[in-house]
């Protein structure tokens, strides 16, 4: 399953930007306070608000989570 | 650093977001959700950064929704100053409601979540949804709330561990706090407020913004810059948003002329206020001038019976282009009879451009939802896209109209609870709101598109397993609608043309018309159905035209299904008959062009049918026309044991009933002839039951009655197959005919056009 689909399972609404070095997903989670987001092996893990979102990937990414927003860069 | 400001896609819109370009993050040494500091020329506002569009990148944009360029006091291509900003989360906040918000209880808990993540700084006015979407009656459907004070103070982010107060005073008591944040209102209608129109705004805004901002471009070509947009389209598609929206944006004084106001009754008055209308654009240019509904003012004149029209015309064309400058003065004209316009109007130097404005399409649909479900607390189960797909032929207006029914339906929810007496409504109802999946469903079965309400019917509930036996004739009916619809893709890679037109020939009672209402539930396309002799009308030139204005409809709805029953009465072969002057002939030519003329018919699909193949026109029947010929047989055993299956589905049958031996025992009856059998079987019971049974114990017995074989065979005399052998032979040797002989009736269609 593609990123953005298993973030939009779990009732993210994510946006999928491509840039030519690679492709940007973004999320708002319109929250600010206590997240963490975690890179285990292919899978993102994002704790906010109490929830817990998972993301499987293929290949390097790089994540992180500012004010609410939730970026996970990919490489191409 | 300067950046220069374009609008935000309407998903990101209303959340206080600045789309950077990624260049200008990586100098400035931003990630995304950092703050910045927004500066234009009339104010400052604080965004999170958000990944900047793709097409952007090394372009130094900065893409912000209306809000915040009204906040910054800027517009689209304005450029603006924006650097990292340092911002305090807030340990509290202090909140003022207008004065005619009448809510009850503690609103902080809402008003944070609405805030939660956003920059704000005392004095300034945000706008929040109070979880009552569209109803609320506030303009823009959103609630200036204004913050009064903040702890610490500056500019602070709420949080979840904010703490938010109601303050006692009302808003508009609260004069502006700190420089910078001086009241402002909320931006009435913003670019972001239009969806599936991206294009068309495109051309609108070059046109009228661009020689309002920069005259100097068009000085240096030398070329004297537009002065006029017509917007043109089918009601409901936004025309009249997209004139208010650009008079928002772009900061230009706007002034409209509504048709029938201006009409005086006392000579010469009228021309009069047109002439006031543009004096005063004039005098304040740059301005824009709106018509709306223009074709009621400036109708074609050689046709209009009333002196005061024609002389309103005459006035409207001198003032648009006349010997006088006009100066800065744009005007901008919607209707959606764009023929019924005066021509003279409709030439360069008075309407440069034309912009049609049509049905969107379905990722215009998409955010059209997006945008009327902006401030709507919708649950997390609502799929839009699914609701985008399922809305062809919708127009803007009509989309509005089913959120709207969408969020009245969760109103009906907690009325019960509301108490209309008293003045004000408890904060924990309004937080309970939420309009669900259901609510949706709900709206949609009761709305249809405005395009279609003419010639609109309900689809029937008939589905592919209604249909009993025929399996053939369903999938090859599937293949020529449904595929299409479904897998465009595999249509285009293998380079194929959609079928036109299916024709279903059988004889009667064979289930034509069922499966056509089969089609329609299951093609989720419009279905229109036209029963021939209605399109017939007394008046020379009507029935053609019936037929023009159906096909103009189903054009304008797409992907629509137009379901012809008993076709040969309207498409009788031509050359036969004299005795009617001739109008069944040209309405079969009328129906020939429109199925295969200079007009493409896209995403449309004609369905006819009839008992009687051999009289159609046989023009009509070649390839690129109605090119699939079905033949619907009659029932063989296997399709009549299906066919009994189908219809005694829901009947009591009693265990010695062998459908087996009845499909055997029916041969030569066709579907209907079946349905008939099984009604009277159950009648017979349903006689038997009633004289056998006291009126009183009918309710309880009830449950008891069985039809049973006895019952079947008093039905089975009573009904005789409809159709004889005789007539099975004759469709079967029309089948072959159709089959074998195509080439030859095509001949036959070429040789008799040229006559």
């Amino acid at each position: 399953m593609k990123p953005t689909q298993q973030l939009r399972e779990q009732d993210v609404d994510v946006r999928r930007f491509e840039y030519d070095d690679g492709a940007v997903l973004a999320a708002d989670f319109g929250f600010v306070g206590e997240s963490t987001v975690e890179i285990v092996d292919d899978t993102v893990i994002v704790v906010a608000d109490g929830q817990q979102y998972d993301v499987e990937l293929n290949g390097d990414a790089q994540a992180f989570m500012k004010n609410g927003v939730l970026t996970i860069e990919v490489s191409a | 650093m300067r950046l220069t400001v374009k609008p935000l896609k309407q998903k990101d819109a209303g959340r206080g977001l600045a789309a950077v370009d990624r260049r200008a993050m990586e100098e400035m040494g931003v990630e995304n959700g950092d703050y910045v500091v927004i500066e234009g020329s009339e104010g400052r506002a604080v965004a999170r950064v958000w990944p900047g569009y793709p097409e952007d990148d090394g372009r130094a944009v900065v893409r912000i929704d209306g809000q915040l360029r009204q906040e910054t006091g800027t517009g689209i291509d304005d450029s603006v100053e924006v650097e990292p900003a340092d911002v305090q989360p807030a340990s509290s906040i202090t909140v003022a409601l207008p004065q005619n918000l009448r809510v009850r209880g503690n609103v902080g808990p809402m008003i944070r979540q609405n805030l939660s993540g956003q920059a704000v700084a005392e004095g300034q006015t945000v706008p929040v949804s109070f979880g009552l979407g569209p109803l609320s009656s506030m303009q823009g459907q959103k609630i200036p709330l204004k913050i009064a004070s903040t702890e610490p103070s500056g500019t602070v982010v709420v949080t979840d561990s904010t703490e938010v107060n109601v303050s006692e005073q009302p808003a508009e008591q609260i004069a502006g706090g700190q420089p910078g944040g001086e009241e402002r209102q909320t931006p009435d209608v913003t670019y972001e407020d239009i969806g599936g129109l991206d294009d068309e705004l495109e051309q609108v805004r070059e046109m009228i913004e661009l020689p309002m901002r920069h005259p100097e471009l068009f000085q240096q070509l030398g070329i004297e810059p537009p002065k006029g947009v017509l917007l043109h389209g089918p009601p409901g598609t936004g025309k009249t948003l997209m004139a208010r929206a650009v008079a928002n944006e772009i900061d230009a004084y706007f002034t409209d002329i509504s048709g029938p106001e201006i009409m005086s009754k006392y000579y010469g008055e009228s021309e009069e206020q047109l002439r006031e209308v543009f004096e005063e654009a004039e005098e304040n240019a740059p301005a824009v001038v709106f018509i709306d509904e223009i074709d009621s003012i400036a109708p074609e004149r050689g046709e209009t019976s009333g002196d005061v029209e024609r002389r309103v015309v005459a006035q409207l064309l001198s003032l648009m282009d006349g010997l006088e400058e006009r100066g800065e003065v744009i005007v901008i004209g919607a209707t959606n009879r764009v023929d019924a316009l005066d021509p003279a109007l409709r030439r360069g130097g008075r309407f440069d451009r034309e912009i049609e404005v049509g049905v969107p399409d379905k990722d215009g649909r998409k955010e059209i939802l997006q945008v009327h479900t902006r401030g709507m607390p919708l649950t997390d189960d609502i799929d839009l896209d699914r609701y985008a797909e399922n809305t062809h032929g919708f127009v803007g207006a009509d989309l509005e109209q089913l959120s709207k029914e969408a969020a009245m339906n969760a109103l009906r929810r907690i009325r019960p609870e509301l108490d209309l007496e008293e003045d004000e409504i408890d904060a924990a109802t309004l937080e309970k709101l939420e309009v669900t999946e259901e609510d949706f469903k709900q709206a949609l079965k009761g709305i249809e598109p405005s395009a279609l309400r003419e010639v609109f019917v309900e689809v029937p509930d008939v589905t592919w397993d209604s249909v009993g036996g025929l399996e053939d004739t369903k999938e090859r009916l599937r293949e020529a609608i449904q595929w299409p619809l479904e897998y465009p893709e595999v249509f285009q890679q293998m380079d194929m043309q959609a079928a036109k037109g299916v024709l279903m020939y059988g004889p009667p009672g064979t289930g034509k018309t069922l499966l056509a209402k089969a089609i329609a539930n299951e093609a989720q396309s419009n279905f229109i159905s036209i029963k021939g002799p209605e399109l017939l009308n007394k008046y020379v030139g009507e029935s053609e035209k019936g037929v023009r204005e159906v096909f103009e409809k189903a054009r304008a709805n797409a992907p629509t299904v137009v379901f012809f029953d008993e076709i040969d009465s309207i498409a009788g072969e031509r050359g036969q008959h004299s005795g009617d002057s001739g109008v069944g002939e040209r309405v079969v030519s009328q129906l020939l062009t429109e199925l295969d003329g200079l007009e493409e018919l896209e995403d449309v699909v004609v369905i006819a049918t009839t008992n009687r193949p051999d009289l159609i026109d046989s023009a009509l029947l070649r390839p690129g026309r109605l090119d699939r010929h079905i033949h619907v047989p009659v029932p063989d055993e296997e399709a009549r044991r299906k066919i009994f299956e189908v219809h005694t589905r829901d009947k009591p049958l009693a265990d010695d009933i062998d459908l087996d031996d009845l499909a055997a025992r029916t041969e030569g009856y066709v579907g209907a002839d079946i349905e008939a059998v099984a009604r009277e079987a159950s009648m017979a019971a349903t006689r038997e039951f009633i004289h056998s049974v006291d009126p009183e114990d009918v309710d309880t017995s009830v449950g008891n009655v069985r039809v049973t074989a006895d019952h079947f065979e008093q039905a089975l005399k009573e009904v005789t197959p409809s159709v004889t052998e005789e007539t099975k032979e004759k469709y079967e040797e029309i089948e072959q005919q159709f089959d074998t002989a195509e080439p030859a009736t095509d001949e036959d269609a070429v040789g008799r056009t040229f006559h």
